[in-house]
């Protein structure tokens, strides 16, 4: 599959690392240009730019991948993102990481996005606490 | 008429102090607990120390009552996220924002959201005021489509009927200030040395009526 990151932070480069080890394709998109130049030179492909923007999104090849990962650490950011990458681009899928539990219910097919997965909530679940929901995919 | 203001920046604090002035019920919210001090000590209207995103801090705000919320925070897609939710979840009548650049825009327009877009109206407004330094826009119609401006009559324009200076569909003559008092021209009025003229003028017609008035009659 042909994949796409949006936000080369810590998280959005491990997503890229373990897609690529999978044998997925991946195109990071990293607003900052000096964690771009790091990430290129750790060999990831690239491009510099705002993901909410669907000409960024485009040159990162939007319109032959087949999904989009939202990893910014800003829970906004991420719902930009989706829905630009679903209602402007028509990614055939989008998952969006959130960074705020609190902003879980925001996170559906209003905004774009298909599923998404709270850190906070998966790690409790982990525990063994009843944690309402983990992640919400809201594909049949 | 009650608000909510989500950013108590310095546009968030100066539009919370006059809209609390003018008698409305205000209640803003803003990450930051310090951005409190920028609002005046009389202020009576609330102030939501949180997360404006988080709908606990909205209903706290009075979302849940409020006829108009306004989203002047500094990060453009929060601005955005938190209309949505306020059109669509508490179906707040009226709706604004603003975005500091124009990336987010395409979105806004297929959301159907009103957004004031603060480096595009700067850059237009700074632009003008170069290109047409005698001709600065008293006030602009729409989005700048029409502008009121005024200036004064060369010389060489006294004696000529003021309606000389109409083009349909372009330029209109409005108002003629003469002496200190302000008449509206009737057909057949000649202008004379001293009048200050208003016009309301097509954008595009700015450079035609800069002709005019700087010796060009066409």
């Amino acid at each position: 599959m042909r994949a796409i990151v949006a936000g080369g932070g810590l998280v959005g480069e491990q997503v890229a690392r373990a897609l690529q080890s999978a044998g997925h394709e991946t195109v990071i998109v990293e607003q900052d240009r000096a964690r771009a130049a790091e990430l290129t030179a750790a060999g990831h492909r690239v491009v510099t730019g705002n993901a909410c923007v669907s000409e960024v999104l485009e040159a990162a090849g939007a319109l032959r991948a087949d999904v989009l990962v939202a990893c910014t650490p800003r829970d906004e950011e991420n719902l930009l993102v989706c829905f630009v990458a679903k209602r402007h681009l028509e990614l055939p899928r989008t998952v969006a990481r959130v960074n705020d539990d609190t902003n879980l219910w925001l996170f559906d097919d209003a905004w774009g996005v298909d599923a998404a997965l709270s850190w906070p909530a998966a790690l409790a679940a982990l525990v063994g606490e009843p944690a309402a929901r983990v992640h919400r995919d809201l594909r049949p | 008429m009650q608000v909510v203001i989500i950013g108590c920046g310095r546009a968030g604090a100066a539009l919370a102090h006059r809209l609390d002035i003018e008698g409305d019920t205000v209640g803003v919210i803003d990450v930051d607990p310090a951005a409190r001090l920028r609002l005046p000590p009389r202020f009576r209207g609330r102030f939501v120390h949180a997360d404006g995103m988080h709908t606990e801090a909205l209903e706290k705000a009075g979302i849940d009552r409020t006829d108009a919320l306004a989203a002047l925070s500094g990060n453009d897609s929060l601005n955005v996220v938190i209309m949505r939710i306020a059109r669509e979840r508490y179906r707040v009548p009226h709706v604004v924002g603003r975005l500091h650049d124009t990336d987010a825009a395409p979105v806004c327009a297929d959301l159907g959201l009103a957004m004031v877009t603060s480096v595009r109206m700067t850059v237009d407004r700074v632009h003008r005021m170069l290109r047409h330094r005698r001709l600065e826009p008293e006030h602009t119609f729409g989005n700048g489509e029409s502008l009121l401006v005024r200036s004064g009559v060369p010389d060489y324009l006294a004696g000529r009927h003021v309606h000389e200076l109409d083009v349909a569909g372009e330029i209109q003559v409005v108002e003629v200030t003469r002496a200190g008092h302000s008449l509206i021209p009737a057909p057949g009025s000649r202008l004379r040395n001293g009048d200050l003229v208003s016009f309301v003028v097509a954008a595009g017609s700015l450079e035609r009526l800069r002709g005019f008035l700087g010796g060009r009659l066409t």
